[in-house]
C-alpha cells in the first residue's frame, strides 16, 4: 500500500486542529523553508514535478517562475478553493480535515513568491469547510504562524478568507480573480496572465488547495523524493474523488502512476451488484469519457492525455451498464448551460443550444441531424472562447456521442 | 514604430496599435462587434480572430498589439471558418426581426452574415426570449432579444459618461442588457449607444419606423447646437418623400473628429434638427405686421428693405446679428454694416436660462459661431450701443430701424415687456431668420433664411476651429441663405455684384480678415483647422 | 422593522462597522462587495432592489453594477426565501443515484415545485448543480449542512427537523 501523505490524518479526531497537526509533524516544512531563499524554494518545487491539481495540470514551479523579478508593488497568492468540477470533492476534505496543511503550504508558497497577502476563495456552498478553515486560520494567527514576523523569520503574511456566491466559473483562475475583485465572475482576457497582471492589477499566483497542500511535504522530504513517487513528468501522489456506481465512493490518495482500473476495482471496490462497467469520467465532467476498455491508462497528467482525455480535477465518476449515456449528456449539458458566464458569444450561445438538443433527444424528439450538429458546433466553438470553460464542455459533448453514438441513434429512431 | 506583415503586405505602425487598427490602415477589414476604438477592449464577440505566425489557434485581433516582425493572416481557410462559426453563434438566438427592425440596411449582423456567414441555418429549437420594445429613456429603445451582448453600451456609460446606467444581468444565454429596475437612461449623451450598437437592440425612438436607411442620403455638417461644433452627418430622405411624414432631415449622426467630438454627440445636438422641417419655417418673404402681413417675392422685398436702410441715419439703425450665422454670412454683413457706417451692431443676446456645460462636449454657449462673430467683428462700434441698449433706444425711438437675425428676443433674459415695448415702438422692424418665433410676427419685413443643412458654410468653434458644413437639402420654399440675402441687399446698396457661392464669400473673408488669412475650403478638409492667434 | 412589518433596509451601527472593516481589508474596497451582500442577505433575509441600491451607495457603485453581481450568482436570493433552503443536487453522480426521486419526494412532501417556497414560509426547494459531495450521492444541502446517502426515510427525518 502506497504511503498516505495528504490524507494521513483524515481519520484522526481533531485532525483539523493546530495541536494535532503539530503533533503529527506539521509546520516542520515551514521551518525548513524559512532557512532557504525564496528562489530556492521555487527551484525545489520545479524539480519536484508538482503539477496543478485543480484541473489544468500546469507545472507549479514553472507557474511561480512567471512572476516578474524585482516587481516594485505587491504580489498576491490566491488559493482556489472554489471546488466545483462535478465528481470532485477532495478539496472539501482537505479544508475540513486538514486545514493547517493548506495554511502551512500557503505560508511557504507566499514566502517563495514574495506575497504578503494571500486570499483563500472558498465556494459559497461550502459553509462547514469555511467555518472549520476560518477557525484554523484564527488558531494560526494566535500561534504567530500568520501575521507579522512569522516564527521570527521576518516574513509577514496575512490571509483573507473570501466566500464565493455560487458560480462554477469562479473556479477558473481569472473568473475567480474577477469575483474576488467584487465583480461578476467573468474570466479575463489572457494575455496578460495572472502572474503578470492578476488580482487588483498585481502579479498573482492562483493555485488549487491540494496543490499547495503538497508544498510542506516537498520542503520536508525533498523534491527528489516527491518526484520519485510519480512518473517522469509528474511527481507525488494525488487525491482521487471516486463516485457513481462503485461500492466504496470516497477520496483515495494514490501515486499518480496508478491506473484507473486499480482505482476503480482495487480501491473503490468495483461496481456493486456485479454489473458491468460502461464508461468512466476520469477527471471531472469536463474530461473526455473513457469506455470500459480504456481504463488501463495511468492517472497522471500525461498518462490520461495520451489516453485522449485529461487528469483534470481527478474526479472519477463510474457509470455501469444501466446508465443511459444520452441522459448523462443531457445532465452534463444542462450543467454547462447553467454555468456559462455568458461573457463571450461562442460559449454563451452554444451551451444553451446544445443542452436544448441533448434534452430533445432524450425526450424522444431528436432529429437525425442533431448528433452531427452537436459535434460540429462543439468542434467549431472549441478554442474560440475567452477561457477553457467551453473546451471543458466540448469534452463530454463530443466523447459521449462519438463513443456511444448507437445509444443516441436508438433514441432518435424511436 | 513597429513593422509587421498582414496578408503579405508590410506596414509600419505605432507601438501599441492593435491588429484591427493596423489592418484597417492597409484597407483590410477585420470584422468585429465588441471592439470600439473609443472604448476599452472587451474581447467578447470573438469575431476578430486572425492567424498569428505559427500559432495553430487563431487569436483575437482587438487585444493583440503589433510586434516587430509579426506575421498576421486574415484570409486563411481557418480564419474564414472561425468567422463563419462565430457568425452562426451570434445568430442562434437572434430573432428574425429584420422586416420590422430599424437597423436593417446598416446592421452588422446582416452585413457580416452576407460577407462571412452564408451557411445553412440549423437551429430549430425555441430561441431564448427576452423583453422587446423597452424604452430605456427618452431617446433609446431596447430590444433585448436582438442584443448580441457586445457590451459596447455598458462600456460607453461607464467610461465616457461615467454614469453607469447599463449592465449585463444574469448569466449564460439568459444574459440580458438592462437598466437597474425603475431607473432611466437619461444622461445627456444617452443616444450615442444607438450609434455604437452594431445591431437593432438599441434604436432611436425619434427615428423609429421613420424611413428605411437605404433611402437616406448623407451630407457632412457641423452641429449648430453649441460652440463645440461637433462634426455630424446629416441623413436626409428625398427619395421617399411620403415616408417620415414628409420630413426631409431624418436624423443626425456624429461624425468622427479626433480633435473635436471624437465619436460622440450630445442628445440636444443630435435632435436639434427638428426646426428644419417644422411648420414654423418661414417659406417666403413677407411685409406688413399682424393682419396686414402678406407674402411677397424677393424682387419686391429687396428694394423695400434697401429703401428702409437708406432712409434712416446710420445712428438710427440697430443690427442684432446672431451667433448662429455662418462666417460667410458675417463677412457679408460686416461689409454691409461698414458700407452704411452703422455703429449699433451686436450679436450677443443672453438666453433666459443660462446654458449648461460639462467636461465632455457640452458648452454653455448654445451657438455655433460666437467666435466667428467676434473675430469677424460684429460687435458695437465706437459710440455704438450693444443689443440691450438698442432695445431701449428702439423703445425710446432713438433707434428707428431694428434688424434682428434669428433671435427670439422674447425667449431671452430680457423682460418680455421691454422687448414687446421696443418692437411695438420701432418704426421699422426687419426680421431675418429661418423660423417664425415670438418676435417675427411683429416684423414689418420678414426675410426667410435657409437653414444650415440647406447650404454650405463654415462655423468657428469656441477654440477657433473653422469647420465646414455641406448642403444636404434645398432651401425650403423661397428661403435663401443669409449671405445670399445680404449679397442681394449689398448689390442694391451699391456694394457690387453678389457673391456667386459660399466659397466665394469665404475666399473674400480669408483675403480680408487677418485671423482667416490663408484659409480656404480645401485647407479645411473634413475636420477643420484652428485659427492661429 | 418599518411600518409594513418588513425588515428595514439599513445596516445597524455594528453592521456598518463590519462593512467598513471589510472595505478596508482588501487592496480595493470593491472586493468587499460579495461579503457585504452576504451580510445584507443575512440581515434583511433576501436582497431586494432596495437593498441593492443601499449597498451600491456604500460602495459608490451604480446600482446597475450591483444588480449585475446579484443576478449573476446563485446564492443571492432576490425574493424572500423560506426559513430553510433545501438545495438538491441534480448533477451527474446524484442524477445517476436517484436525485430525480429525491426531488419528486420533496415536491410531494412540501407541495411545491422546484424553485418554490411553501406557503407557510418554512422551506424553499431548489435544484442545484454539483455541490461536490458526490461520494454521498444522492445528496442535498439544507441550510448550512450537507446531507447525503439519501433515502425517503432520511429525507423525511431531515424535514421533521426543520422548524
Amino acid at each position: 500500500m502506497a504511503e498516505k501523505i495528504l490524507t494521513r490524518n483524515f481519520h484522526l479526531p481533531g485532525s483539523h486542529t493546530l495541536a494535532l497537526y503539530r503533533e503529527t509533524g506539521g509546520y516542520a516544512g515551514l521551518e525548513k523553508a524559512f532557512a532557504m531563499k525564496p528562489a530556492e524554494i521555487t527551484e525545489e518545487v520545479k524539480k519536484s514535478n508538482l503539477r496543478g491539481l485543480g484541473g489544468a495540470g500546469f507545472p507549479t514551479g514553472v507557474k511561480w517562475g512567471f512572476l516578474p523579478q524585482g516587481h516594485p508593488g505587491p504580489v498576491y497568492l490566491v488559493i482556489n478553493a472554489d471546488e466545483g468540477e462535478p465528481g470532485t470533492f477532495k478539496d472539501r476534505y482537505l479544508l475540513e480535515r486538514d486545514p493547517h496543511a493548506l495554511i502551512e503550504g500557503m505560508i511557504i508558497s507566499a514566502y517563495a513568491i514574495g506575497a504578503h497577502l494571500a486570499f483563500v476563495y472558498i465556494r459559497g456552498e461550502y459553509v462547514q469547510p469555511w467555518r472549520i478553515f476560518g477557525r484554523a486560520v484564527a488558531e494560526a494567527y494566535e500561534a504567530g504562524l500568520l501575521g507579522k514576523n512569522i516564527r521570527g523569520s521576518g516574513f509577514d503574511l496575512d490571509v483573507i478568507v473570501h466566500r464565493g456566491a455560487g458560480a462554477y466559473i469562479c473556479g477558473e483562475e481569472t473568473g475567480l480573480i474577477s469575483s474576488l475583485e467584487g465583480k461578476k465572475g467573468w474570466p479575463k482576457l489572457k494575455p496578460p496572465f495572472p502572474a503578470i497582471r492578476g488580482a487588483f492589477g498585481a502579479p498573482t499566483i492562483v493555485n488549487n488547495v491540494e496543490t499547495i497542500c503538497h508544498v510542506p511535504h516537498i520542503m520536508n522530504r525533498g523534491a527528489a523524493w516527491f518526484a520519485g513517487l510519480g512518473t517522469k513528468s509528474q511527481g507525488g501522489t494525488r487525491m482521487y474523488s471516486v463516485s457513481g456506481h462503485v461500492t466504496r465512493p470516497g477520496v483515495y490518495e494514490l501515486p499518480v502512476s496508478a491506473t484507473l482500473r486499480s482505482l476503480i476495482y482495487e480501491h473503490a471496490g468495483g461496481i456493486p451488484g456485479g454489473r458491468r462497467l460502461k464508461a468512466v469520467v476520469p477527471g471531472g465532467s469536463s474530461a473526455v469519457l473513457l469506455t470500459a476498455d480504456e481504463i488501463d491508462a495511468t492517472l497522471d497528467v500525461d498518462g490520461l492525455k495520451n489516453a485522449g482525455t485529461m487528469a483534470g480535477s481527478a474526479g472519477v465518476i463510474v457509470m455501469d451498464e444501466t446508465v443511459s449515456i444520452p441522459e448523462a449528456l443531457m445532465v452534463v449539458a444542462r450543467f454547462y448551460a447553467h454555468e456559462s458566464c455568458g461573457q463571450c458569444t461562442p460559449c454563451r450561445e452554444s451551451t444553451g443550444w446544445i443542452y436544448k438538443m441533448a434534452r430533445r433527444i432524450v425526450e424522444g424528439k431528436g432529429r437525425k441531424e442533431d448528433l452531427d450538429t452537436i459535434l460540429d458546433v462543439a468542434r467549431r466553438g472549441a478554442g474560440t472562447a475567452i477561457c477553457a470553460f467551453f473546451d471543458g464542455a466540448v469534452g463530454p459533448y463530443i466523447s459521449y456521442i462519438e463513443k456511444f453514438r448507437h445509444e443516441f441513434e436508438a433514441l432518435i429512431r424511436k | 514604430m513597429v513593422r509587421l506583415t498582414i496578408d503579405s503586405k508590410e506596414i509600419e505602425v505605432a507601438e501599441g496599435t492593435n491588429i484591427i487598427e493596423a489592418a484597417r490602415r492597409l484597407g483590410i477589414e477585420v470584422p468585429h462587434y465588441c471592439y470600439h476604438p473609443g472604448l476599452s477592449v472587451a474581447g467578447q464577440c470573438r469575431l476578430c480572430m486572425v492567424e498569428l505566425g505559427n500559432n495553430p489557434r487563431p487569436q483575437i485581433g482587438c487585444n493583440t498589439q503589433v510586434a516587430e516582425g509579426m506575421v498576421v493572416r486574415t484570409d486563411t481557410p481557418k480564419v474564414l471558418e472561425v468567422r463563419q462559426s462565430i457568425m452562426e453563434f451570434h445568430l442562434i438566438n437572434h430573432p428574425l426581426d429584420c422586416p420590422v427592425c430599424d437597423q436593417a440596411g446598416e446592421c452588422w449582423l446582416q452585413i457580416y452574415y452576407m460577407k462571412h456567414g452564408l451557411y445553412e441555418p440549423r437551429m430549430v429549437d425555441e430561441k431564448v426570449h427576452k423583453p422587446k420594445a423597452v424604452p430605456l429613456g427618452p431617446h433609446v429603445m431596447l430590444d433585448a432579444e436582438r442584443c448580441i451582448l457586445c457590451s459596447r453600451c455598458v462600456r460607453f456609460c461607464d467610461e465616457v459618461t461615467g454614469t453607469g446606467e447599463l449592465g449585463i444581468f444574469d448569466r449564460g444565454d439568459r444574459s440580458e442588457i438592462g437598466l437597474f429596475p425603475g431607473r432611466e437612461l437619461a444622461n445627456p449623451y444617452s443616444a450615442n449607444v444607438i450609434d455604437i450598437c452594431p445591431v437593432g437592440a438599441l434604436t432611436d425612438r425619434d427615428f423609429r419606423f421613420a424611413v428605411r436607411v437605404w433611402y437616406l442620403d448623407t451630407a457632412k455638417s457641423i452641429c449648430p447646437g453649441c460652440s463645440r461644433g461637433c462634426n455630424i452627418d446629416v441623413h436626409y430622405n428625398i427619395r421617399r418623400p411620403h415616408h417620415n411624414q414628409g420630413r426631409r432631415v431624418a436624423r443626425l449622426k456624429p461624425r468622427f473628429n479626433a480633435e473635436v467630438n471624437r465619436w460622440w454627440i450630445c442628445d440636444a445636438g443630435r435632435y436639434g434638427y427638428r426646426f428644419v422641417d417644422d411648420p414654423s419655417r418661414l417659406g417666403a418673404p413677407a411685409r406688413g405686421r399682424g393682419d396686414a402681413a402678406q407674402e411677397v417675392g424677393w424682387e419686391e422685398i429687396i428694394p423695400l428693405v434697401t429703401a428702409q436702410l437708406r432712409r434712416y441715419r446710420p445712428d438710427e439703425i440697430g443690427v442684432v446679428a446672431s451667433p448662429k450665422m455662418a462666417n460667410e454670412d458675417f463677412f457679408l454683413l460686416r461689409r454691409l454694416v461698414d458700407h452704411l457706417g452703422l455703429i449699433h451692431v451686436d450679436f450677443r443676446v443672453p438666453p433666459r436660462t443660462p446654458g449648461d456645460e460639462d467636461r465632455i462636449l457640452i458648452k454653455a454657449d448654445k451657438n455655433p459661431n460666437t467666435r466667428g462673430a467676434e473675430l469677424i467683428g460684429l460687435g458695437p462700434r465706437p459710440g455704438g450701443l450693444d443689443a440691450r441698449g438698442m432695445l431701449r433706444a428702439a423703445r425710446d425711438r432713438r433707434i428707428k430701424c431694428l434688424w434682428v437675425f434669428h433671435h427670439d428676443l422674447q425667449a431671452s433674459a430680457w423682460p418680455a415687456a421691454e422687448v414687446g415695448d421696443a418692437l411695438r415702438a420701432v418704426e421699422c422692424f426687419i426680421y431675418q431668420g429661418s423660423n417664425s418665433n415670438g418676435v417675427s410676427a411683429a416684423a414689418h419685413y420678414v426675410l426667410p433664411s435657409a437653414a444650415w443643412v440647406e447650404r454650405d458654410g463654415t462655423f468657428t468653434n469656441f477654440e477657433g476651429r473653422v469647420q465646414r458644413f455641406w448642403k444636404a437639402v434645398e432651401p425650403l420654399g423661397l428661403s435663401l441663405t443669409d449671405w445670399e440675402i445680404l449679397g442681394r441687399l449689398g448689390a442694391a446698396l451699391g456694394l457690387g455684384p453678389e457673391p456667386a457661392s459660399a466659397e466665394a464669400c469665404f475666399k473674400a473673408l480669408a483675403a480680408s480678415a487677418a485671423p482667416f488669412a490663408g484659409l480656404s475650403y480645401r485647407e479645411l478638409r473634413d475636420t477643420g483647422k484652428v485659427l492661429s492667434a | 422593522m418599518n411600518a409594513r412589518g418588513a425588515v428595514r433596509v439599513e445596516f445597524t451601527p455594528e453592521q456598518r462597522a463590519e462593512v467598513r472593516r471589510l472595505q478596508g481589508l482588501y487592496p480595493d474596497r470593491r472586493a468587499a462587495l460579495l461579503p457585504v451582500l452576504q451580510l445584507a442577505q443575512e440581515a434583511f433575509g433576501h436582497i431586494s432592489l432596495e437593498a441593492e441600491e443601499y449597498v451600491a451607495g456604500l460602495f459608490d457603485l451604480s446600482p446597475a453594477h450591483v444588480h449585475e453581481v446579484v443576478t449573476f450568482y446563485t446564492l443571492f436570493f432576490r425574493e424572500p426565501k423560506g426559513r430553510h433552503v433545501i438545495s438538491v443536487c441534480h448533477n451527474l453522480t446524484c442524477h445517476l443515484l436517484g436525485a430525480q426521486q429525491v426531488l419528486a419526494h420533496l415536491k410531494g412532501r412540501l407541495g411545491v415545485e422546484v424553485g418554490g417556497t411553501t406557503p407557510d414560509g418554512r422551506v424553499t426547494l431548489l435544484g442545484v448543480e454539483c455541490l461536490c459531495a458526490c461520494e454521498m450521492a444522492p445528496m442535498l444541502q439544507v441550510d448550512d449542512r450537507y446531507e447525503g446517502n439519501l433515502t425517503r426515510e432520511k429525507v423525511d427525518r431531515i424535514l421533521e427537523g426543520l422548524a
